[in-house]
C-alpha cells in the first residue's frame, strides 16, 4: 500500500514537473555558451573561462573539450573548480607549450546541446602573471633631501631564476589627493628611488609586472607612505624668496617715482589747446559757449531785425566766413576729402533745397560727388516742389542774411552774404552744430558757390552758423565763406577759407541742366569761376575777385573771359531771391544754364551761368570741364556783378 | 644570400675580434646581447602576423593550414618547462641556431611576395619583413661566435628542409593565405629561440642574478 502510495507520488512528481505548464513557457536546447578568455599566470598552466548562454529553462551542464594540435583526440577538462565557476583549469600535466589547442565548450540540458565556437590558443601567447608581491615603501635620505625607495618581489608562482619567465616592472607614484598617477618604468630590476617628493604628503605607490612577450599584471595592492615635514628647508627658500621680491618691489618703486613725470606724460597725455589765433582760452573754460561764439563770430554778423529783410536783401551782398571750430573741422574735413559727400544728407538736400538744382553739384575729383551731384540733381527737380515750401524760410533766413549786419561789415570777417538763390545745398555744413541748429537749419543747406558760379566769380560756402547770437538772423544764419586768398581777410577762419577755397578750387560746380536731367554727371559739371572777397568798401560793397587762376576746372572761364562773361544779378523775383545771371556769351547751343541757381529754378530764362566751352562741343565742355585740369586756362575774371546792388571791379 | 653589413653584425664582429685578442668579453654579454636581439625578433614576427591577420578573409581562417604543418616541425623541441629546462645549454643554443637558420630561406620568399602582395598595408609589410630578416643574419652571425666559445655540440645544426611549394601563379586569396600560414609558423619559432636564449643568458649569469 505504501509503495503504490510512493509510486503514485512519484508519478504524480513527474507529471508535474515534466508536463506543459498551462501558460506556456517553452523549454529549449541550451545558448550557445562562449569562451571569453584563456590565461596562463606562469607559462606552465592555463585557465579559460566561458559564458554560458541561455539555460533554456532546464538545467544545464557545460563540459569543455579540448584537443592538441598534434593528434585528434579529445580531452575533456579534468577541473572546472580550482578556477572557479565556468572555468576549467589545466595543470601542468596537461599544458604543453608551442602547441595549438584547440577548445570547444558544449552546454546541454535535457533537450539537447549547443557547442561553442571553437578557440585556438597557444599557451606562450596568453600569459598574464600575478601582480609583484612584498612591495615595500621606504623614506630614505640623500643630503638630507628625502626620496622614495620601493622595492618588490616577482610573483611567486613565476620562475624567474631560472629564465623560464622574464619579466619587466613598472610602478605608478601619487599624492594622496591627486588624481593621475605618476608612472615609472623599472625594467628588469625589484628596486626603484623616486624623488622630487613634497614633504609632509601621504603617497601611494603600487607595482605591476609584464612577461616579455605577455599582459601586463593586475596593480598591486597599494603602498601607504608618509613623507615627514622638511620644513627647515623649504622655510628658508621661502623666506630667501620674499626677501627677494621685496627688493625688486622696492627697486620699482624708486624707478616709477624717478620716472613719473614722464610716466605721467606717457599715461595721461596733457590735452592740446586750441590753436586760433585771438582766441580766448579763458573764454573757452568758462564755459559760456554764446560768448564764445560771440567772440569768434563777427559781431552781430547775423541781422537782428528780421523785418529789415527786404533791405538786407537789397543792399549788399555779405560773404560770411565760418567761425565755429566745429564747422571749420568739418569743413576742413571735408576738404581734404576734396569733395563734397552729400551721401548723409541727400534728405537735406531734399529739404532745404533751394531750387539750386545742379549747382549744388560740383564736380569732384573722387568722382563721388559725381554721384551725389546726380542724386542731388534728380533730387532737385524731384523735390523741387518740396524746397519751395521750404524756400520760404530759407529765404527768410538768406534775407535776413543780406539785410542783417550787412551794414557792419567788417574786414576781418569777410563775410559775404550770398542770395539764396546762391546757395547750394551743403548739407555738411549745416550739419555741423546739430545741436544749435534748429530743424530750418537742416534744411538749410550749403549751397556751393557754384550758383555763385554762375556769376562765375564767388565760390563760398555757405557754413552754418551756430544761432547763438544770430537772433537777429533768425532761426538760422547762414556762412558764406568765400575762398579767399588774399591775406586781407584776415579772419581767423582764414584756414576754413582757405581750405574752403581750396575745396572749392578743387569742386567745379555743376549745374545741372534743364535739358539734361539725369542721364550723364557730366552734364552736371559746369566749370565755375570763383569769386574772391577782395575788399570791402566802404559802401558796403564787396569787391569781388575771381580765382580762377590755377583751376583748370574752370576752363570755360578763359573763355568767358575773353568774352567777359560774367555774373550778373538779373532782378530780384517774389521771393527775395537773387537771380544771378551770366551774360551769355557765345554759347554753342549750351546757353544759359544756370538755372539751377535761380531758386524755384524753373527760369530758363535767367541764365546766370554760362559756360563758354570749346565751341564745337556742346556737350563736350563737360569733359573739358573734367579734363582740363591740366590745362590751365587763362585766369578767370568771371564774378557776380549785382548791377543795382553794387559794383565789382572787373577784372 | 647576400651579408647586410648591419650595426649588430658589425658589433659582433668588434667583439669577436676582441675576444680573439683579449678574450675578455664575457659569454654573458653575448647572451645577454643574443636575447635581446631575439626578443626584438620575435616582437617583430608578431607585430607582422597581427598585420596580416587582420586583413586575412574570413575564409582563409577556415583553411589556414595547421601549425604541426610548418616546415620546422620536424624538428624535435620541448614542449614543457621542465623538457627545456633539462636540456643542456649546447642543446639549447643547438637548437636555437638550427631554427634561425631554417628560417632564412623562407624569409627571402616572405620578402619577395610580401612586395607584390594585395595588401593595403603592404609597404608597412615589406618594410618589416625587411628589418625582420637583417635581425636574423644578425642574430645567425652573433650566434655563430657564441657557438664556438661553448663547444662542438652547440656548432651542430640539424638541417630542416624547406619546401618551396607555392606556385608563383597564385591566386590573392592563396598567396595571403600562405603568407600569413608562414608568418605564425615564423612566429612560434621565433619564441622559441628567444625562450631558448633567455634560459642560456640566465644560466650563464649566475653569479648576477639581475640577468635574470
Amino acid at each position: 500500500m505504501k509503495e503504490v502510495m510512493e509510486e503514485a507520488v512519484l508519478l504524480f512528481l513527474l507529471l508535474v514537473i515534466y508536463t506543459p505548464d498551462a501558460q506556456g513557457t517553452r523549454y529549449s536546447p541550451p545558448g550557445k555558451p562562449e569562451l571569453t578568455r584563456c590565461r596562463s599566470p606562469e607559462k606552465e598552466t592555463f585557465t579559460c573561462w566561458w559564458k554560458p548562454g541561455s539555460d533554456g529553462g532546464l538545467p544545464t551542464t557545460h563540459a569543455l573539450y579540448y584537443r592538441k594540435e598534434n593528434s585528434d583526440t579529445i580531452y575533456e577538462c579534468s577541473d572546472y573548480h580550482t578556477a572557479g565557476e565556468n572555468s576549467c583549469f589545466f595543470n601542468k600535466n596537461d599544458t604543453s607549450i608551442w602547441v595549438n589547442y584547440n577548445i570547444t565548450v558544449v552546454a546541454s540540458n535535457a533537450l539537447g546541446s549547443t557547442f561553442s565556437d571553437p578557440v585556438d590558443i597557444d599557451v606562450v601567447y596568453i600569459v598574464k602573471p600575478n601582480p609583484p608581491e612584498k612591495v615595500t615603501v621606504t623614506v630614505m635620505e640623500l643630503k638630507e633631501w628625502p626620496f622614495l625607495r620601493v622595492s618588490w618581489e616577482p610573483p611567486h608562482k613565476a620562475d624567474t631564476r631560472s629564465g623560464w619567465i622574464t619579466l619587466i616592472y613598472e610602478l605608478r607614484v601619487k599624492l594622496e589627493g591627486d588624481d593621475e598617477w605618476e608612472m615609472h618604468l623599472a625594467g628588469q630590476q625589484k628596486l626603484f628611488n623616486i624623488f622630487s617628493l613634497r614633504s609632509g604628503g601621504t603617497y601611494h605607490v603600487q607595482v605591476r609586472c609584464k612577461p616579455d612577450h605577455g599582459f601586463w599584471s593586475e596593480w598591486s595592492s597599494t603602498s601607504h607612505i608618509e613623507i615627514p615635514d622638511y620644513l627647515h628647508r623649504e622655510k628658508s627658500m621661502w623666506i630667501l624668496i620674499a626677501v627677494f621680491s621685496a627688493f625688486i618691489f622696492l627697486i620699482l618703486t624708486w624707478s616709477l617715482h624717478m620716472s613719473s613725470h614722464s610716466l605721467k606724460h606717457c599715461i595721461l597725455p596733457p590735452v592740446p589747446g586750441p590753436k586760433i589765433k585771438g582766441f580766448d582760452k579763458q573764454l573757452l573754460k568758462n564755459g559760456k559757449s554764446e560768448d564764445l561764439l560771440r567772440v569768434l563770430v563777427v559781431s552781430d554778423f547775423p541781422p537782428t531785425t528780421p523785418s529789415n529783410y527786404e533791405d538786407m536783401l537789397v543792399e549788399y551782398l555779405e560773404v560770411y566766413v565760418p567761425q565755429e571750430q566745429e564747422v571749420l573741422l568739418e569743413e576742413s574735413k571735408d576738404l581734404h576729402d576734396s569733395c563734397l559727400k552729400f551721401e548723409g544728407s541727400t534728405s537735406d538736400n531734399d529739404s532745404g533745397r533751394v531750387s539750386c538744382d545742379s549747382h549744388t553739384l560740383l564736380m569732384d575729383k573722387c568722382g563721388e560727388a559725381k554721384e551725389e551731384g546726380r542724386q542731388t540733381d534728380q533730387e532737385d527737380s524731384t523735390t523741387e516742389a518740396e524746397a519751395q515750401g521750404q524756400q520760404k524760410d530759407w529765404d527768410q533766413d538768406t534775407l535776413m542774411y543780406a539785410n542783417g549786419d550787412i551794414l557792419s561789415p567788417e574786414k576781418s570777417s569777410g563775410r559775404v552774404k550770398t542770395w539764396p538763390s546762391v546757395f547750394s545745398p551743403l548739407p555738411q555744413y549745416t550739419l555741423s552744430l546739430p545741436d544749435q541748429t534748429s530743424s530750418l537749419e537742416m534744411a538749410k543747406q550749403h549751397c556751393y558757390s557754384d550758383s555763385l558760379f554762375c556769376p562765375g566769380s564767388t565760390s563760398s560756402y555757405l557754413t552754418h552758423l551756430g544761432n547763438n547770437d544770430n537772433e537777429t538772423l533768425g532761426p538760422g544764419s547762414w556762412e558764406i565763406c568765400l575762398s579767399n586768398r588774399q591775406p586781407y581777410s584776415h579772419i581767423p577762419q582764414m584756414q576754413t577759407c582757405q581750405q574752403v577755397r581750396s575745396h572749392s578750387d578743387v569742386n567745379i560746380s555743376t549745374i545741372a541742366r534743364k535739358q539734361e536731367p539725369a542721364g550723364l554727371p557730366l552734364p552736371f559739371f559746369r566749370p565755375t569761376a570763383y569769386v574772391e572777397v577782395q575788399r570791402f568798401d566802404e559802401e558796403d560793397m564787396v569787391v569781388l575777385q575771381s580765382i580762377v587762376s590755377d583751376h583748370g576746372f574752370h576752363e570755360g572761364f578763359p573763355q568767358m573771359l575773353q568774352q567777359e562773361d560774367y555774373s550778373k544779378v538779373k532782378g530780384v523775383d517774389s521771393n527775395n531771391m537773387l537771380l544771378l545771371q551770366t551774360e551769355a556769351m557765345k554759347e554753342d547751343g549750351d546757353g544759359c544754364r544756370c538755372q539751377d541757381q535761380v531758386t524755384n529754378g524753373v527760369t530758363e530764362s535767367s541764365c546766370t551761368l554760362s559756360i563758354s566751352t570749346t565751341p564745337h562741343k556742346p556737350t563736350a565742355h563737360i569733359h573739358t570741364v573734367v579734363s582740363t585740369q591740366d590745362e590751365m586756362a587763362q585766369p578767370a575774371s568771371g564774378y557776380v556783378d549785382t548791377a543795382t546792388i553794387f559794383t565789382l571791379p572787373t577784372y | 644570400m647576400a651579408h647586410k653589413g648591419t650595426t649588430g653584425s658589425k658589433l659582433f664582429i668588434t667583439v669577436l675580434y676582441m675576444v680573439v685578442s683579449s678574450s675578455a668579453v664575457p659569454v654573458t654579454d653575448l647572451l645577454d646581447r643574443a636575447s635581446q636581439r631575439s626578443d626584438k625578433l620575435h616582437a617583430l614576427s608578431t607585430s607582422l602576423s597581427q598585420e596580416l591577420n587582420s586583413h586575412l578573409p574570413l575564409i582563409g581562417r577556415v583553411i589556414t593550414p595547421r601549425p604541426s604543418m610548418c616546415h620546422t616541425a620536424a624538428l624535435q623541441t620541448p614542449t614543457d618547462k621542465t623538457q627545456t629546462l633539462q636540456l643542456s645549454e649546447a642543446n639549447l643554443l643547438s637548437l636555437a641556431r638550427s631554427l634561425l637558420q631554417a628560417w632564412m630561406d623562407p624569409l627571402v620568399d616572405i620578402s619577395t611576395s610580401a612586395n607584390s602582395l594585395p595588401h593595403p598595408a603592404r609597404n608597412i609589410i615589406s618594410n618589416q619583413v625587411q628589418e625582420l630578416q637583417e635581425h636574423s643574419k644578425s642574430l645567425e652571425d652573433g650566434l655563430d661566435i657564441l657557438s664556438r666559445k661553448m663547444g662542438p655540440v652547440a656548432q651542430t645544426i640539424s638541417f630542416l628542409p624547406y619546401l618551396r611549394g607555392n606556385d608563383i601563379s597564385q591566386d590573392r586569396i592563396s598567396s595571403l593565405i600562405n603568407l600569413q600560414f608562414l608568418m605564425s609558423c615564423f612566429r612560434r619559432d621565433s619564441h622559441k629561440i628567444d625562450s631558448f636564449l633567455k634560459v642560456l643568458r640566465c644560466r650563464a649569469a649566475k653569479l648576477q642574478p639581475q640577468m635574470c
